[in-house]
């Protein structure tokens, strides 16, 4: 008898720390279910490609075509962003000193055309984007300015040095956009890959049809044993939003990676009900306005502060997340993250404390003191792009007006964004969203030093470039937080640029498609190697 | 009639240079040029002068005007439309991949308007203002009115919240796979071809009024034929003239101004090709598919009106 009450509990206990894993194991891990193999899974996307190089592109367009067919150094692992863990690396050491990262590079990866993946391919590529041949664009070369050499002394070791410190290189190591080519083709072009593909992917290349279809297949000889599960996959080629979204319904795709709005949201779980899946994210990024600082009356800190002392950034998130998905106030780092401002420290900052009547007085008291009693008629460009774009300057120029600032809201397309706005400062105000692959604060903050080509408000500050140089070379976390927190407040408080609000994102997928946990950007975790069908 | 052609066909000459020098001109007018959008990016990228001036050095931006459109004429003389500033590949290689959707879109909705637009037309007209007219007046107001990308969107939205069903994603040609062309092209054709059906209709019923009121008309109907010969033989054929030039010149349209209906449908078409370029500023792509666009009308113009002859025989060309 008692032999039969101690197996009765011990199978309680076993089945309660059954059901404790079951509930702490994130949705994507719960895997019990055996993988299934084969199918081939079908994804819209809402943007055709300028070419294929990710090295030189920055549009997801590019990187969630071409993600599953090529390696990278690192990665962000899929089920735990922002951990990072090795990809074509086994391992790494970093000397004491911080100024050299050793690599073991893993033997038995095949490029898809045969060839081994050996170190010298990996010096290559990051040559080619720390340091681009002329003629050759490299959109994040500004990331690696602490690397003086990549070296590979023999076939499965790498080694960056550096000329100090640097607290992110890892993390841009790990950049989804740094996919490794085979030397032997970037010696004969280094813009070979903007119209090839030969990479060392769970996929290989099958077929790319511009404005309608691109198409993957799984590579048989990918270095990870058993991966992938899928057969292949496609990506449908789509502008309109209301079409990817009737093809998730119709189940002509089944899963859209970037976003899709919450109403377009609400109707395809009304009308498939459990049989799709929707993981709503946080967003690597933020939707705000540059202040050109070199014209007046931007030139003077009361104008702006009083700009963003106007803008009701918590009703913007009631009113705009429906809408477009803008919804956490923050400030210059995604909210919730350790590099975020505390709330309250965010609160003391113009524009962030919530009493709005205050706050506006406080705005006409700093226009009339500066000038302007009557408050004066600005422009703002914009990019006409409706979603979150326009939606956010519809709502701000609303909040200005009960200030006396009277916008004149100029969409532009994006060329014209570009050369008539962004790119010339020919603008006064300018909506500028800050997006990254990452929340690694190098990416986001660099473009608030002097000269920086990102920094688009033209703005000079000695104060915050030493504590941008600072931060970057600090390798104490805390140390590392203060310098980030100070740069933030010295924006916020000379109000050089004026956040709005940080985006979210809904991936939408059918229920059928396993093993996907979508990370808070559409860049990371597009490699696709875990992804597996349940039914076709 | 062979000097009528021969004058036709040269007089296309200049039509296609003005039409290919003014798109050049506007081409740069307008701000902003390919390698600032090339190296600008989506969330803005690290732009060095140097790299700009190179990229435009490349692709020979650097060139003087004069020199640039020189350049293309006397590729498109050799049938070289150039290459795609913004993808690197012959223009002709990326036309062709669109053509084929194009002219069976714009063949198959201006079938379907034909078909819709002339026995309705005439009907309302040997029918006027009685339901019969009314019904065809309102059905060809309505399609007027309702742009057809929307009535496109609604079609979607129906066969999907209904059905449980959408047109596929991807164009498949006819003669690929007959089945999978019909289910993905059958909703923008019909689409398209009620929005020029009622163009067409309210044409028809206009000209079929116009010469039921004729003399030879009424003398047909004094000498005792039968409606349908009257309406058949005498009044259509001699309404026909005004409505052929409308099918004609919808025709040449509908191979490069379907953008949004080629949007909402997914179809990967001419007119789409155009606007892509146009916001890529990719100028030998915009270049080459305008003076295709004229070259399409200026034909499709000249067998109108060849085909005039044919319906009335009085028209004689010199």
């Amino acid at each position: 008898m008692a032999v039969g009450i101690r197996c009765h509990r011990t199978l309680i206990t076993v089945v309660a720390l059954a059901v404790l894993v079951a509930l702490a194991t994130p949705a994507g891990v719960q895997a019990a279910e055996a993988p299934r193999r084969g199918g081939t899974l079908l994804a819209v996307i809402g943007a055709d490609p300028p070419s294929l190089d990710p090295h030189q592109e920055s549009t997801f367009a590019t990187l969630q075509l071409v993600a599953p067919l090529y390696s990278t150094l690192l990665q962000s692992d899929p089920y735990a962003y922002p951990k990072i863990i090795g990809d074509a690396a086994s391992e790494w050491k970093i000397s004491p000193d911080a100024l050299t990262y050793t690599f073991k590079i893993r033997q038995g990866i095949k490029f898809h055309d045969g060839s081994a993946l050996t170190a010298t391919d990996v010096k290559a590529t990051y040559d080619k984007l720390v340091f681009p041949p002329e003629g050759v664009r490299s959109v994040r070369q500004n990331a690696y300015s602490a690397v003086t050499s990549i070296e590979a002394p023999d076939p499965s070791t790498l080694v960056f040095k550096l000329k100090h410190a640097s607290a992110s290189l890892l993390d841009n190591l790990a950049s989804p956009w740094n996919v490794i080519y085979p030397k032997k083709y970037l010696d004969k072009d280094p813009n070979y890959f903007k119209a090839n593909v030969v990479g060392s992917g769970p996929f290989k290349f099958k077929s790319y049809t511009r404005g309608s279809t691109f198409e993957g297949e799984r590579n048989p000889d990918y270095f990870v044993k058993d991966r992938p599960y899928l057969n292949g996959y496609k990506f449908f080629i789509s502008t309109e939003t209301s079409v990817r979204a009737a093809a998730i319904r119709s189940g002509r795709a089944y899963i859209e990676f970037r976003d899709l709005p919450n109403a377009d949201v609400e109707a395809i779980k009304k009308q498939l009900g459990d049989k799709v899946t929707v993981q709503q994210t946080p967003m690597t990024g933020q939707f705000g306005i540059a202040f050109n600082n070199t014209v007046k009356p931007f030139t003077d800190v009361r104008v702006r502060k009083a700009l963003t002392l106007g803008l009701d950034r918590y009703t913007a998130g009631k009113v705009l997340f429906p809408l477009a998905g803008l919804r956490d106030v923050g400030a210059l780092m995604r909210p919730g993250t350790e590099w975020a401002l505390p709330e309250a420290e965010l609160q003391k900052l113009p524009g962030f404390g919530k009493d709005m009547e205050k706050n506006r007085a406080e705005a006409r008291r700093l226009l009339a003191e500066a000038g302007y009693p009557n408050g004066f008629k600005v422009v703002l460009k914009n990019r006409n792009v409706k979603l979150p774009y326009q939606d956010f300057a519809v709502f701000a120029i609303q909040e200005w007006r009960r200030i006396g600032i009277e916008a004149d809201h100029r969409p532009l397309e994006t060329a014209a964004w570009f050369a008539d706005g962004r790119d010339t400062g020919n603008f006064e105000l300018i909506v500028l969203p800050t997006v990254e692959a990452s929340d690694d604060p190098d990416l986001f903050l660099r473009r608030y030093t002097t000269g920086d080509t990102q920094n688009w408000g033209r703005f000079t500050d000695p104060g915050i470039d030493d504590l941008f140089s600072r931060q970057a070379r600090a390798l104490d976390t805390a140390e590392r937080k203060k310098l980030i927190q100070q740069i933030q407040k010295s924006v916020l408080e000379k109000v050089y640029y004026m956040p709005g609000l940080w985006w979210s994102r809904n991936v939408v997928h059918w229920a059928k498609v396993k093993n996907y946990v979508a990370p808070p950007n559409h860049y990371a975790n597009q490699k696709l190697q875990d992804v597996w069908l349940a039914e076709d | 009639m062979s000097t009528y052609i021969a004058k036709r066909i040269l007089l296309i000459v200049p039509t296609l240079l003005g039409a290919a020098a003014l798109v050049f001109l506007i081409m740069r007018v307008i701000p902003g040029d390919v390698a600032l959008l090339i190296f600008g990016g989506d969330a803005g990228g690290h732009i060095d002068p140097k790299q700009l001036a190179a990229m435009r050095q490349r692709l020979g931006l650097d060139q003087p005007l004069w020199v640039q459109f020189g350049t293309w004429l006397w590729g498109v003389l050799r049938f070289d439309f150039g290459t795609s500033l913004w993808t690197g590949r012959p223009v002709v290689e990326e036309l062709l991949i669109r053509l084929p959707l194009s002219l069976e879109l714009a063949l198959a909705a201006t079938t379907v308007s034909v078909i819709i637009a002339i026995p309705f037309g005439m009907l309302a007209a040997i029918r006027q203002d009685t339901w019969v007219d009314y019904l065809v007046r309102v059905v060809s107001i309505g399609g007027l009115a309702i742009p057809s990308f929307w009535v496109g969107i609604l079609c979607i939205l129906l066969l999907v919240i209904f059905f449980g069903w959408g047109p596929p994603l991807e164009f498949t040609p006819p003669w690929v796979n007959p089945w999978a062309n019909f289910q993905m092209m059958i909703w923008p054709v019909l689409t398209v071809g009620y929005r020029y059906a009622a163009v067409t209709t309210r044409m028809t019923r206009s000209t079929v009024l116009e010469v039921l009121r004729e003399d030879y008309i009424r003398t047909a109907w004094a000498k005792g034929l039968r409606e349908r010969a009257v309406v058949i033989r005498h009044a259509l054929k001699n309404a026909m003239l005004p409505v052929i030039t409308l099918i004609g010149t919808e025709f040449a349209f509908l191979i490069g101004g379907l953008v949004v209906t080629e949007t909402v449908f997914t179809l990967n078409g001419v007119g789409r090709f155009v606007v892509d370029a146009v916001a890529h500023r990719d100028y030998p792509v915009v270049q080459a598919l305008i003076f295709l666009t004229a070259f399409s009308f200026v034909i499709v113009n000249l067998l109108v009106d060849l085909t005039y002859a044919w319906f009335d025989p009085r028209i004689r060309y010199r």
